[in-house]
């Protein structure tokens, strides 16, 4: 053993269990409880403005998880995330406001009709390969789309409110409304991620790497890639409609914009940005995207003020896209393993310091 | 005047452009397997930037022919400076790059002042007189010219890949890279030219619907999606079937919206019935109509 604990440089394991334990070092354990405590006071730090912010980034890591299992993990491209979340949100919004269902058994509900419709667009990948499938996806985004816009008991698009949340006695007002669904996002984000942990310590986890790097060579080894890639698309929606329901939950009302095309082109942008199968990515990358985004909503609006756009140029719907556009491609050309491996790299520095290898 | 024949012309008029759009991204698949989601970005630069010169006093046709020589240019610099780098990397980096990149191209749209706002050509004298009646369904001077074109540059092409060196050798590159290289063929040139080719292509496709339904970033970008069920339902490697793919679609979304409409609520299946026929082309026969068989079952 290490002079100490928390010093430690190398792998001192001398039994499986301490192979499988997830927070292997007291480095690594002693950092968790920080962590766990700084998440804990975080809405007595930070701004309502920028809580707001980190409950939407937590609520995009929750669909960005599940569209790491498709794309990351199980390679099967997905540009249709945001209509699962979509589907999880108004079935949320459907159980709430028709059955009278608790938020904690309709966005649960919401999950799983989520996942049913996730498994059946997930069918064409038996047959469908890479391009087609992310076409049928995409397809399938935009029929969902024109499908809520028509569909008068789901308000044709338009809001549904959704109703209001009391837990252990403390109601959902306008003045705690975000530190409120912080402390409900967080467990259910928390819970998730360990979810997909541990799933992916399992034979059927890693029978989904299998597949992604060699569906050939995976069913020679007796898994059906078939029902690896229907399990993927299932767990992958599944996240995507708890998502959408939280979403829902905490925009009080479910709008088909929330849910566009734009949508599931930001969520595979966080994925990328963040890592492709990767966990500590599926929070990098939204945390990201989203600090993106409203520090180009703040640059616009200065730039706005100086005057140098002519007449009719709204530099605000210029600059996001043009940033948003920027980054993905950069990253995809300078670092295509996003910023999980730099994440990866600052926790190795520090494991290994004072050495450099 | 009957539904059926006035249906049935109004989807050639939309489908030969289709086709014009769907062939850009077909050359670009075919030699280099790149699904291009910029192309309906590009097809707006194309039509913006004419626009933007005849505002400026330039002669209508002059204005299109040098829109179409910048989007020329324009696929040659997307080509070189993004994609050939992606050579060889995952399918799913080379599509977010070009999704990447229709967002950028967006977002420099809206720095100029075209982005919002919807406009419209100032039809030249020679389009604006009266047309002609096909099977007691009138047509505008705009919408013959606009399928003529798209035809003559459709047929121009076919021609130049059927006939001339150059286009020969594109044929050679997408039929079997490895062996068009080993004959002493530049594939980096060749993937080159096609980024340029559908580049133009675009612009003409941009000026035509322009004329046709006047121009909104909107309305010319969601081109790029349309052109998803023309080529699943071609073939995504195959030119005939961009043509045949974008005619047929552009026919049946007039179909459904002529007979469709009035059964479902709220009407407007023209938006969504191509997808339908996507999914069911993918389910029955992914590889399209005339697209090379590739796909395996699992």
């Amino acid at each position: 053993m290490p002079a100490s604990r928390l010093t430690q440089t190398g792998n001192y394991r001398t039994r499986y269990t301490q192979d499988q334990t997830i927070f292997a070092t007291a480095a690594e354990q002693l950092s968790l409880i920080v962590f766990v405590l700084l998440l804990l006071t975080l809405p007595l730090l930070l701004p309502k403005t920028l809580l707001r912010d980190v409950n939407l980034i937590m609520i995009y890591a929750v669909a960005v998880i599940g569209l790491n299992v498709t794309t990351g993990y199980t390679g099967l491209i997905n540009i249709g995330q945001a209509a699962f979340m979509g589907v999880g949100a108004y079935a949320t919004a459907l159980a709430a406001t028709r059955l009278n269902l608790p938020f904690f058994l309709a966005i649960p509900l919401g999950g799983v009709v989520a996942a049913l419709i996730g498994t059946l667009v997930g069918l064409p990948s038996l047959r469908l390969k890479y391009l087609y499938l992310a076409i049928a996806t995409l397809a399938f985004q935009i029929i969902f789309e024109w499908t809520v816009g028509h569909l008068p008991v789901l308000q044709q698009g338009s809001a549904i409110s959704l109703p209001t949340v009391q837990v252990f006695g403390i109601r959902d007002t306008f003045l705690n409304h975000n530190a409120f669904w912080y402390y409900i996002i967080l467990p259910v984000l928390v819970l998730m991620a360990l979810l997909w942990r541990n799933v992916l310590r399992t034979r059927h986890g890693r029978a989904l790497i299998a597949v992604r790097d060699n569906d050939r060579a995976a069913a020679a080894m007796g898994i059906h890639p078939g029902t690896a890639k229907l399990t993927a698309f299932l767990l992958g929606s599944f996240y995507a409609g708890i998502a959408g329901g939280l979403f829902a939950y905490f925009q009080k009302a479910v709008v088909i914009e929330d849910y566009g095309l734009h949508v599931s082109v930001q969520l595979l942008a966080m994925a990328i940005v963040g890592g492709l199968g990767s966990l500590p990515g599926s929070f990098l990358g939204p945390l990201f995207i989203v600090a993106l985004d409203r520090s180009m909503e703040a640059l616009s609006g200065w730039l706005g003020a100086q005057n140098l756009f002519p007449e009719g140029v709204d530099v605000a719907t210029a600059l996001r896209p043009l940033a948003f556009g920027l980054t993905i491609m950069l990253f995809l050309m300078f670092e295509p393993r996003g910023l999980a491996n730099w994440w990866r790299l600052t926790r190795l520095y520090f494991k290994r310091w004072p050495y450099k290898f | 005047m009957d539904l059926l024949p006035q249906l049935l012309l109004a989807g050639m008029v939309i489908g030969s452009i289709y086709a014009l759009a769907a062939l850009g991204f077909v050359l670009i698949y075919k030699s280099s397997r790149v699904i291009n989601f910029a192309h309906g970005q590009i097809i707006a630069t194309g039509a913006f930037l004419a626009f933007a010169l005849t505002q400026r006093g330039v002669n209508f046709w002059l204005a299109g022919l040098i829109a179409m020589l910048a989007t020329f240019l324009l696929g040659l610099l997307i080509e070189r400076v993004f994609l050939r780098r992606m050579v060889g990397e995952p399918i799913i980096a080379v599509i977010m790059v070009t999704i990447g990149l229709s967002s950028v191209i967006d977002g420099l749209i809206h720095l100029t002042p075209y982005g919002a706002g919807s406009f419209s050509f100032q039809t030249p004298a020679v389009l604006s007189g009266a047309g002609l009646e096909v099977f007691g369904t009138p047509l505008s001077r705009t919408q013959i010219a606009g399928v003529l074109a798209a035809l003559g540059l459709l047929g121009a092409l076919t021609y130049f890949f059927n006939r001339s060196t150059l286009g020969i050798t594109m044929r050679a590159v997408a039929d079997d890279q490895l062996a068009a290289m080993s004959v002493g063929t530049s594939v980096e040139r060749v993937f080159a030219l096609a980024w340029a080719a559908a580049g133009l292509t675009a612009a003409a496709a941009g000026v035509i619907l322009g004329l046709l339904s006047g121009l909104t970033l909107g309305g010319l970008a969601g081109i790029g999606l349309k052109v998803f069920p023309v080529v699943i339902l071609g073939g995504l490697d195959s030119v005939i079937g961009a043509i045949v793919g974008g005619m047929l679609i552009g026919i049946l979304e007039n179909l459904s919206a002529g007979y469709l409409d009035a059964i479902v609520p709220g009407g407007g299946t023209r938006d969504v019935f191509p997808f339908i026929v996507l999914i069911a082309v993918l389910l029955l026969r992914p590889y399209g109509l005339f697209g090379t068989k590739e796909i395996e079952r699992v």
